[in-house]
């Protein structure tokens, strides 16, 4: 696949685009690691972790949609991979939440 | 003198696919390339295999009553000696791991400007960021070694008040059966190990992509659209961690 040449204000619009996305995902990590430093040891997990998780999942879309120029693909692209990424989600959080409930059923319920 | 042979080829009743026959093949669909296609679904297949780790790492973990506090095992800095400093290294360890993958980004913008030194020189960079990276890990592990812990023999109990607690190995002896919940030694080396292998894999492909853009392979090509497909798995290898890191460190 050729791209057509780019002009200079393109390159350089590219450019600064990436060092904003970087700038961006730079701040959401020192966010993160702050709240699980100040936060962390006094608020409960079940409000800590959603947070993280909220987090790291907007870090992952930069990533894939900038860095990997994901979102400036054919939609139908975008789907065939965001549909199955979508459920693996899913099934994560099944997974977790159902986990968690065995947790609690197994050792905090008497 | 030598004759040039003409050789016809004979194709049989099936004919290659092109685009003429209406059998497709040279035009990829989507808009895409087949390379970064491929790569994308090798990709897709990964996160599949990463997230059955992640998920077992889930479910281990809370089939325990109790598991380590991530803050009091993963304390340790290079170069501070006995100083706890939680969250520390592995968020160092993580801006190195991001700004390796804005370097390559900005190798693969050099590379559709066709601009050979540029993505040698950015390139060089995320090389250097990924081999940092692996150097990280490794002091990461050398730490947690030295302290005892095992694939199956955890040095971290649940002491006094449910808090985490070493168990000096050097000082108190080795018990025969694991002080700590057994699993977490397995997972931690097994699931950061099985990422480093990828961040392994991903910074030879890098040093061969550079060395194949200073050779002018890609120049004499015409494009360097095998640079974004490194580019692609790094970024991959990038996310992970960005997974990892959520589930051993914060969570």
């Amino acid at each position: 696949m050729s791209d057509h040449q780019l002009t200079e204000e393109e390159y350089k619009a590219q450019v600064a685009g990436v060092w904003k996305v970087t700038v961006i995902l730079s701040i959401v990590t020192v966010v993160e690691v702050a709240a699980a430093l100040i936060l962390g040891p006094h608020l409960p997990k079940w409000i800590m972790n959603p947070f993280y998780a909220i987090a790291s999942i907007a870090k992952a879309f930069f990533i894939i949609g900038e860095f990997m120029h994901l979102k400036y693909e054919k939609r139908v692209f975008m789907l065939s991979l965001g549909l199955p990424l979508f459920f693996l989600l899913w099934a994560i959080i099944a997974f977790g939440v159902e986990g968690n409930y065995l947790h609690k059923l197994l050792y905090l319920i008497k | 003198m030598a004759e040039v042979l003409e050789i016809k080829e004979h194709h049989t009743v099936h004919q290659l696919p092109t685009a003429d026959n209406g059998e497709g093949g040279e035009k990829s669909p989507m808009n895409i390339s087949y390379g970064k296609t491929m790569m994308w679904y090798f990709l897709l297949s990964d996160a599949f295999t990463f997230s059955a780790f992640l998920i077992a790492y889930a479910c281990l973990r809370l089939g325990h009553k109790w598991w380590p506090n991530p803050n009091d095992v993963f304390n340790a800095m290079p170069f501070m000696g006995h100083h706890k400093i939680p969250m520390g290294f592995v968020s160092i360890m993580t801006f190195i791991l991001i700004m390796s993958s804005v370097f390559v980004v900005r190798a693969v913008q050099e590379g559709h400007r066709m601009n050979k030194k540029g993505v040698m020189y950015w390139m060089f960079w995320g090389i250097l960021g990924g081999a940092a990276f692996l150097g990280c890990q490794a002091w990461e592990w050398q730490h947690l070694l030295a302290e005892g812990m095992r694939p199956f023999y955890n040095v971290f109990y649940e002491g006094k008040d449910g808090l985490t607690t070493l168990w000096n190995v050097h000082e108190q002896g080795k018990p025969l059966f694991s002080p700590g919940p057994v699993a977490f030694g397995a997972l931690f080396f097994g699931i950061t190990g099985f990422h480093g292998f990828h961040v392994f894999t991903g910074v030879c492909l890098n040093i061969w992509g550079f060395f194949a853009t200073a050779n002018g392979t890609f120049e004499k090509r015409g494009h360097y659209e095998m640079i974004e497909k490194l580019g692609l798995y790094w970024h991959f290898v990038d996310l992970v961690w960005v997974f990892v890191f959520l589930a051993f460190y914060l969570m």
